[in-house]
């Protein structure tokens, strides 16, 4: 390369251009790695079990080196709760919109399941695992369901007010809905053996709850 | 226009009233505003998302403050203080 064609590629706008966007570039590769990695986890996670998914398998999963993990996320369970956070987010994001168009109980219920169902695998090893995930991703965890348990309420509020169901405390409903569903979730090998419980059992679930907290009959 | 994420929550930020007063050039949401918009300290975020917790799922008051603080860590406007 010649000095003068080094100048005039200085002086030229559009390669300046290009020299701006090689920050944006990597910005935007380095977010798609993180995602990839993410996902990644909730696949190893749900097929291999939380506690006993290798951050090498998460890696090989992803297609990305074993250390680029780490250059993500720092460690495994930062990126546990990450994953946790993911699916606390595609959930949420669900109920959300649920509650800005007045749903009723029933129906944020119903979305509630929904989600599950979409990462029914890997939420049934969050459910058994839970109490033995590491601090961060047990505390993230508990994010996820004060969320969740927080867009329900409006939707508890709006049929509470219209008589339609009994007039129960947030935390203790939530708890026995989660209650409820996570027995089922946690033995699902005996409730629908290789099926999808929500899909199998999920409608009885959910016709059996909002029976227990109706007042005369169903919702 | 993008969602913008709460830098002390992490709360998605759709529409105005996410905002605090409305402001969409905040990086903080309603939830982490003060009510003359300025953004809590991390001592009132903590108190107030432990409520949050409690108020939600029921929990022990310090199981919630730590479940609090361990997600305040993970968020850029309290990862340096963690």
């Amino acid at each position: 390369m010649s000095i003068q064609s080094s100048k005039t590629r200085a002086a030229n706008p559009t390669m300046q251009g290009r020299e701006f966007e090689r920050p944006k570039k990597r910005a935007k590769q380095k977010a798609e790695s993180r995602q990839r990695l993410i996902d990644a986890a909730l696949r190893v996670f749900a097929r291999n079990g939380i506690l006993a998914a290798t951050s090498a398998e998460i890696a090989e999963e992803a297609g990305l080196s074993h250390g680029s993990l780490f250059s993500h996320f720092g460690s495994q369970e930062a990126l546990l709760a990450e994953a946790i956070s993911t699916f606390g987010a595609l959930a949420t994001s669900r109920l959300h919109e649920l509650c800005e168009r007045g749903a009723g109980t029933r129906e944020v219920l119903a979305a509630h399941l929904e989600t599950i169902s979409e990462r029914e695998d890997f939420y049934s090893r969050l459910v058994v695992e839970a109490p033995m995930l590491p601090p961060v991703a047990r505390q993230s965890l508990v994010i996820v369901q004060s969320t969740i348990a927080f867009h329900l309420a409006p939707a508890l509020e709006a049929d509470r007010a219209a008589g339609l169901i009994r007039d129960l405390a947030l935390p203790l409903l939530f708890n026995t809905w989660l209650g409820l569903i996570h027995y089922y979730l946690a033995n699902r090998d005996l409730f629908a053996p290789g099926a999808s419980l929500v899909e199998r059992r999920g409608e009885e679930l959910l016709d059996h709850f909002m029976s227990m907290i109706s007042i005369g009959g169903t919702v | 226009m993008s969602v913008k994420y709460c830098v002390a929550c992490g709360m998605p930020m759709r529409t105005a009233k996410d905002f605090p007063l409305g402001d969409e050039s905040k990086d903080y949401c309603v939830h982490c505003a003060r009510p003359d918009g300025s953004m809590q300290s991390y001592e009132e975020k903590a108190a107030s998302l432990a409520a949050f917790i409690v108020r939600t799922q029921g929990l022990d008051g310090r199981a919630a403050r730590s479940s609090a603080e361990s997600q305040m860590a993970r968020l850029p406007a309290w990862r340096k203080r963690a």
